[in-house]
């Protein structure tokens, strides 16, 4: 599952993210961090579901941070779109691909929700959920 | 070439007419005849197929409308207008415009453009006129704001001076900045490659001597039947980048191939469907028609370079180009293309069941395209400031191990801001900034190693201004030292010098 980790002022300098790592021992993995002095959001794929999830979650929320829960990232309009590629290439984690017979395929699982596919789409076929 | 360009020697049009009307023509679209060559040889499939059908449906910014409106009463004479905001061409009589696919919407900019005018037309909906005009004594009216659908329109005539290129180069970028260009989003470092034209399907690859192309050639265009008019602007057919000017009634077409679009922080654009029949009629052009992605080879231009001569990074084929991959530097980079290859395929096959319903005869063209012409650049006359024109060349450096509270001192003391750090050679190592050594200041840092930014954006000097002036928005910066081939520093340019040095200029 991937959550979105939204840091305040006051919970920036302290190691959040390091905490949760130890305590509950999970290998969680940073897709994107946007982190300055003042405001901090940061995707991180956490590999755990039910209760193991849950755990995560709060102990992130304990800390003072927001949390929410990335479930589906983008959706491609299939009537717009023209089959053209524009999103495929530039998809940093390889999430679009064109099958044989060159229609778009999506996997919401590879998504990090970066939105770059969104502004590459000449028809605006793509949008961010 | 030996024999005459357009020698009808295996079959006339004539012939290939008769049979299209008794439903006898054989017609393969480009991929078909590529299949059938593999499977029978050149030879057998030259003599068994009359016709084969290309397609291509990418962005051709050089398109757009004639439009007629018809006269109001009282009459106008149009001096400007626009078409949901869009800006139309009204140096022509009073109620004819041109709306081009590039024009962009005065209150939308880059989300609608001229080709979203020209899709909404096609797709019947309702578009909003507004002109403007000084009124003269046979056209009073000094201004209308109505609305309108394409069947109220007297004449809309698709006419387009530059599309289907032959090939076209693909695109990557060296740079560490993401760039949006007409070649789509290019990621840094190489990240990916995008590539236009639809290879072994181009219609105009596949006669590629331009002996059945010319003028008259009837052709699927927009999803309705238009015509060759010409050679394109910057045809340049001996290196396989020719291109043709086409015409066709916007009020047959269909908006599935024709769409508005829009390339990122690039502009507005139009999608464009055509189709070119090509009539076998001699071995050079079914040999041209038999050509295979893997035949078609294009090169792969570096985007991060600015310039018009953009460097190689590598030629490869339109087989490699669409297997989503290419190899560069031992490296594997996804490469996806900007044009439609689904509906390339589907407008080849759509013009192949046009032929065998025997309801689209081909023509002979009246004069066929030329097959060579020299493309000339623009050349600037006068002289247009470089970068040593403005910079400033009594600089101050500085030295890694410099005590930052002294440089912090010698900066205020001059009023500068930038501070480029060399080396024992005069090397540029590094930069700070005004801002760096109040942050530095503050953090108790001592000497300018600790603090100063070692990925420097640099010019040279004779770069031109604007070149520099887009670099420094890329990277939200106010100033650039200047530096010679071997990195020695000579000068600095800064946002400082450029407001005031070339703002003096214009006013003298």
């Amino acid at each position: 599952m991937k959550l979105k980790l939204i840091y305040s002022r006051e919970n920036l300098g302290k190691p959040v993210l390091s905490d949760v790592i130890s305590k509950t021992n999970l290998p969680i993995n940073i897709l994107e961090a946007k982190i300055t002095l003042n405001t901090g959001e940061m995707l991180i794929d956490v590999p755990a579901i039910g209760e193991k999830l849950k755990e995560v979650s709060n102990l992130f929320q304990k800390a003072g941070l927001i949390v929410k829960e990335i479930t589906r990232t983008i959706e491609i309009d299939r009537e717009k779109c023209i089959s053209c590629g524009a999103c495929v290439s530039p998809c940093p984690v390889r999430a679009i691909t064109q099958d044989f017979n060159w229609d778009v395929d999506f996997d919401e699982q590879k998504c990090v929700g970066c939105g770059i596919c969104v502004d590459a789409c000449p028809v605006r076929a793509i949008r961010m959920l | 070439m030996s024999e005459e360009r357009g020698i009808e020697k295996i079959r006339t049009y004539e012939e290939i007419n008769q049979k299209i009307k008794s439903g006898d023509a054989v017609v393969l679209t480009a991929d078909e005849f590529i299949k059938a060559v593999e499977e029978s040889g050149l030879e057998k499939a030259t003599k068994e197929v009359d016709v084969v059908t290309t397609g291509t449906f990418g962005a051709m910014c050089s398109s757009g409308a004639f439009i007629n409106f018809g006269h109001s009463e009282p009459p106008i004479k149009m001096f400007k207008c626009w078409l949901n905001d869009v800006p139309a061409y009204k140096g022509l009589a009073a109620v004819d415009c041109y709306i081009g696919a590039t024009a962009m919407s005065e209150t939308k900019g880059f989300e609608y453009g001229g080709g979203n005018v020209i899709e909404d037309l096609v797709s019947g909906k309702e578009i909003e006129l507004r002109a403007e005009a000084y009124g003269t004594d046979c056209y009073p009216r000094r201004s209308i704001e109505t609305t309108l659908t394409i069947n109220d329109l007297n004449q809309a005539i698709l006419l387009n001076p530059r599309n289907a290129y032959e090939r076209y180069n693909a695109a990557t970028n060296s740079t560490d900045k993401i760039l949006y260009t007409y070649m789509g989003t290019l990621l840094p470092h190489y990240g990916n490659i995008t590539y236009c034209g639809a290879g072994q399907l181009s219609p105009l690859y596949k006669d590629k001597g331009f002996e059945t192309i010319g003028i008259g050639t009837r052709i699927f265009l927009g999803g309705g039947i238009g015509y060759i008019i010409g050679e394109g602007t910057q045809h340049n057919p001996q290196n396989q980048f020719g291109t043709v000017m086409v015409r066709g009634d916007l009020k047959q077409m269909n908006a599935r191939y024709l769409r508005g679009a829009t390339y990122n922080k690039y502009g507005t654009t139009l999608y464009v469907g055509v189709g070119i029949p090509i009539p076998i009629i001699n071995e050079r052009v079914a040999a041209s028609a038999a050509l295979r992605d893997d035949e078609i080879f294009t090169n792969i231009l570096d985007y991060g370079v600015p310039s018009r001569s953009r460097p190689t990074v590598k030629k490869a084929s339109y087989a490699e180009l669409k297997s989503g991959k290419v190899q560069i530097n031992q490296k594997e980079i996804p490469s996806s293309s900007l044009s439609s290859n689904k509906v390339a395929k589907e407008i080849a096959l759509t013009l192949k069941n046009w032929i065998e319903q025997g309801t689209f005869l081909l023509n002979r063209p009246a004069e066929l395209i030329p097959n060579h012409r020299e493309i000339k650049p623009l050349e600037v006359k006068g002289r247009e400031p470089k970068v040593r024109d403005v910079m400033t060349r009594e600089i101050i450096v500085g030295k890694p191990n410099d005590d930052i509270k002294d440089v912090a001192r010698t900066l205020i003391a001059k009023g500068v801001d930038h501070l480029p750090i060399v080396d024992n050679e005069g090397k540029l190592i590094g930069i700070i900034t005004s801002w760096d050594l109040a942050k530095a200041v503050a953090q108790d840092k001592r000497q300018l190693h600790e603090i100063m930014t070692l990925k420097v954006v640099s010019a040279k000097e004779d770069e031109a201004i604007d070149t520099v002036i887009r670099r420094m928005e890329q990277h939200n910066i106010s100033g650039v030292p200047v530096v010679d081939q071997s990195n020695h520093i000579i000068g600095i340019l800064t946002t400082d010098d450029i407001s005031r040095k070339l703002v003096r200029r214009v006013i003298e």
